[in-house]
């Protein structure tokens, strides 16, 4: 244990001065250090708690869950803004062995979506292997010992014999780069950090951003504040979704008869899977999904202008596509007002924008998104000789099956490198991710492996193929979105559909990988 | 001059912005206006604003057209500091007492010819197009004009408002002749092409009907001043110049079209030019206000309040 320590500080020292070490250089004080599990999991959201749910179920339960925060839920817990749910239909958007037929809405709302959270928590209980208030600062494989140290922020180490790094594609809330963010003296909020104790009663308020979260928000705040003021830099697309209440005999039908809901859920899937022909490639269904974007916006903005504002000048899919029937609606409310012109700082009263025109607030709302590790990671992992997958990674993110990454044995991403759906529920994609790990996971176990990694050829392998795809993709079509880095590398994308994804995750491939025997 | 580089002038612009608040528009020099001006200056400054904010309008097209990102950016900025510009030389009309509380100035009707053109068909326009007009605009009445109004009105916050703006019409100018540049280089016979069939184009015709007739509108605006006409044609001139300073500039065959109508305007005794467009001008005066449709809502957003 003492040696294992030691490595690490050495792991430390060799490592460069970088923004996300400066918290984690912070010695501990008195180390404490825990027994070690077979499984470490960082991130009790749905990844992680559907990871622990599959091991039990094949009799791993050696698990301990490391959660920052105080309560499981992740996303949901988070983002607990007004009209904030799900874009995905909850049947589909729910994960297959613990399906909940009692789903409110189509799309449900984030309460209720942090209530099935819950719920699942309680089913499977799960409660056991979660330790909350650990916010883990740096992850270390220690070589001699065949394991991974987690140390978290207050000093303490948790180690497991592997590691599921399930701490969120989109946990970290980001301010945006505009200049004077400090100056403003009214009241801030970010989407993903609700001020429920904040009364928008009376208020003049900015939203700043129209993003997923925006286009949810703005239609809830109209109704509430005096004025509603809406920055927007690049319009999205918008479709209508079909959102309806579920009546009464359709939850008895599913409780009753669980084999409606997942034939359901099954042709949602499929219909999903068919949207990927609209939004991933450049086809004519790609044409056609435009038309139906620039209908709806037709028919719910009569004025010329503002049209031409809310308009967008990429293709469809390049960016994340939404979904709202009361976003454009709500912009042409009278106390909302939709401003375009560039922002150029922030004032101690409000935005100043380039026309010359200081627009005042009480309260800006910031639906400007999170900090996505598409070159990087949000704390710093050392694999094998301390080697820091930030460092890996600068260029843009990249994995084998997005779930490996070579000289990081044991080591297991949900939701890692192009591992992103653009049409179909997450949970699909995370399900394959999860059955993979608890593969992988037995097999260390049962082949008394101490370490599993894969090859270093195996992964480039994967990845000129999967850039070749991307580039025929629209997320590579021109546009700047998250799904890209700095540079316009794609590391964040699947370029194909859920069911190839799956296909791919379905067997782990043993000579794929480097496997060393534990003495 | 070897062309700017975009993406320094981009970081340029970013990093100086002004806004209507960095002026004082309260401070004393007001009552430098004398009576006998104030009336003229009224026509002339609401006319004047009118023109910011449809070449405002001008560069919302140019952007949706830019042929990249970092000009794409640019042109957006000059929308809206064409709009700020239009909104300060509002702010300065109220100061002078030109204007009611809320009161929007009434476009003339050449300009109402010109809004509906910008409107209907300028998001429809090849950048290269709008990327020669606009300058051109730019130079003649924003240029000249404010250099007129300067040497006529004393008022210090007059001064102070149009070293900002003009401040920015120097990038402007800059970007603008950067990008003729790059448009003539090598291209002379796919543009030659590419612009007889844009000749034809009834779109074009409609605006160039709209857009002559402005200019010579402008001249008698300003001849009613007192500012001499050479002053207008001078500036005519520097456009010529400085568009046609390089090879590639000279190239632009919109550059050519231009700058030939340029100097027909100027030339007074083109009466084969001057009198039907003098008689449009007259023309345009008489149609009635009912015969336009309603001002698009674009023309609604300026302001001369610093704060909102
Ligand atoms: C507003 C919003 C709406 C969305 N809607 C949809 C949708 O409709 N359909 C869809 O498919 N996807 C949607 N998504 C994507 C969504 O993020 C995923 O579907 C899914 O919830 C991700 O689950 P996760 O467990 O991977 O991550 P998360 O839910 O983010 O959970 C990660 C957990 O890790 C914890 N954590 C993070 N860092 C650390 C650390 N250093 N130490 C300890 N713990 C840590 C976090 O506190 C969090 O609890 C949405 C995302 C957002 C933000
Ligand atoms: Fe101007
Ligand atoms: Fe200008």
């Amino acid at each position: 244990m003492t040696t294992a320590t030691a490595s690490k500080s050495n792991g430390r020292k060799r490592a460069p001065a970088r923004k996300q070490d400066a918290q984690a250089t912070k010695e501990p004080t008195a180390a404490i250090e825990h027994p070690t599990a077979t499984v470490l999991i960082i991130g009790a959201g749905f990844a992680g708690l559907g990871a622990a749910i599959r091991l039990q179920q094949q009799g791993v339960r050696d698990i301990v869950i490391l959660e920052r925060a105080e309560e499981v839920g992740g996303t949901w817990r988070d983002n607990q803004y007004p009209g904030a749910a799900c874009d995905i239909p909850s049947n589909l958007y729910s994960f297959s062995f613990a399906q909940n037929p009692d789903w409110s809405r189509s799309f449900s709302g984030s309460r209720e979506i942090l209530a099935y959270i819950q719920g699942m928590v309680k089913q499977f209980n799960l409660r056991q292997y979660i330790r909350f208030g650990k916010n883990v600062s740096d992850m270390a494989w220690d070589d001699q010992s065949g394991t991974w140290k987690a140390t978290t922020d207050a000093g303490e180490v948790f180690s497991g014999r592997t590691a599921v790094m399930a701490q969120g594609p989109l946990s970290n809330a980001s301010f945006p780069a505009i200049s004077g963010l400090e100056d403003y003296q009214g009241h801030k909020i970010h989407s993903a950090r609700w001020d429920h104790d904040y009364d928008f009663k009376g208020k003049k308020v900015a939203v700043i951003g129209t993003g997923a979260s925006a286009i949810q928000i703005i239609p809830e705040l109209v109704k509430e504040a005096r004025h509603l003021t809406v920055f927007q830099r690049t319009p999205a697309w918008v479709m209508p979704r079909p959102d309806f209440e579920t009546p009464d005999w359709n939850k008895s039908l599913f409780r009753k008869l669980p084999m409606s809901q997942s034939a359901l859920r099954k042709a949602l899937y499929l219909i999903h899977e068919s949207m990927a022909l609209a939004v991933i490639w450049n086809s004519p269904l790609t044409r056609l999904a435009e038309r139906i974007g620039r209908w709806h916006l037709r028919t719910q903005v009569k004025d010329r202008w503002l049209r031409r504002q809310l308009m967008p000048d990429y293709r469809i899919g390049c960016k994340r596509i939404l979904v709202s029937n009361d976003y454009y609606p709500a912009l042409q409310q009278p106390n909302c007002k939709l401003i375009t012109w560039p922002i150029d700082r922030l004032s101690a009263q409000g935005v100043r924008t380039v026309e010359g025109v200081e627009h005042q607030f009480d309260c800006i709302v910031f639906a400007t998104g999170f900090d996505v590790s598409n070159a990087g990671t949000p704390f710093p992992v050392r694999g094998l000789e301390g080697r820091l997958l930030g460092e890996t990674w600068q260029r843009g993110a990249q994995a084998y099956k997005s779930i490996n990454v070579a000289g990081y044995p044991n080591l297991f991403f949900t939701f890692g490198p192009n591992s992103g759906p653009g049409h179909n529920s997450a949970l699909v994609y995370m399900e394959s991710q999860i059955d993979y790990i608890v593969q992988s996971v037995r097999a260390i176990q049962s082949l008394g492996l101490k370490a599993l990694d894969v090859r270093e050829q195996v992964q480039a392998d994967y990845n000129r193929d999967i850039q070749q795809r991307l580039a025929k993709t629209n997320w590579n079509s021109g546009c700047k979105s998250w799904y890209l880095t700095k540079d316009g590398f794609n590391a964040t994308m699947y370029p194909g559909f859920a069911t190839q994804y799956a296909n791919q995750m379905k067997e782990l491939v043993l000579k794929d990988y480097r496997l060393i025997k534990a003495d | 001059m070897a062309s700017i580089d975009l993406d320094k002038m981009l970081e340029k612009i970013k990093n100086t912005q002004w806004t209507l608040s960095d002026v004082d528009w309260d401070a004393p020099g007001a009552e430098m206006i004398t009576e006998e001006q104030w009336p003229k200056l009224k026509a002339f400054m609401a006319d004047l604003m009118w023109i910011e904010h449809v070449g405002a309008r001008a560069f919302a097209a140019m952007a949706k057209k830019a042929p990249n990102d970092t000009l794409k950016e640019i042109y957006t900025y000059f929308h809206a500091e064409e709009q700020r510009h239009a909104n300060a030389e509002m702010a300065l009309m109220k100061r002078w007492g030109m204007l009611e509380d809320n009161e929007l100035p009434e476009p003339n009707n050449n300009l109402r010819l010109v809004i509906e053109w910008l409107d209907r068909f300028a998001d429809d326009q090849p950048v290269y197009v709008l990327g020669t007009v606009v300058p051109m605009l730019e130079i003649a009445l924003d240029g000249a004009l404010c250099k007129f109004l300067l040497d006529t009105v004393k008022d210090p916050v007059c001064h102070q408002a149009f070293d900002l703006i003009n401040a920015d019409e120097a990038r402007h100018l800059g970007v603008g002749f950067s990008v003729m540049e790059m448009q003539g280089h090598g291209k002379t016979y796919m543009q030659l092409v590419r612009m007889a069939a844009q000749l034809m184009d009834p779109r074009l015709i409609l605006g160039i009907a709209s857009y002559f007739p402005l200019l010579n509108k402008m001249r008698d605006n300003i001849v009613e001043m007192g500012l001499p006409e050479e002053k207008l044609y001078e500036a005519m001139k520097k456009f010529e110049k400085i568009g046609g300073r390089t090879e590639d500039g000279r190239r632009n065959p919109w550059f050519q079209i231009i700058k030939q109508h340029g100097r027909v305007v100027i030339d007074r005794r083109n009466r084969f030019y001057h009198k039907p467009i003098d008689a449009l001008v007259k023309v345009a005066d008489l149609i009635p206000r009912k015969a336009f449709p309603a001002v698009p809502s674009w023309v609604r957003e300026i302001t001369y309040r610093p704060t909102a």
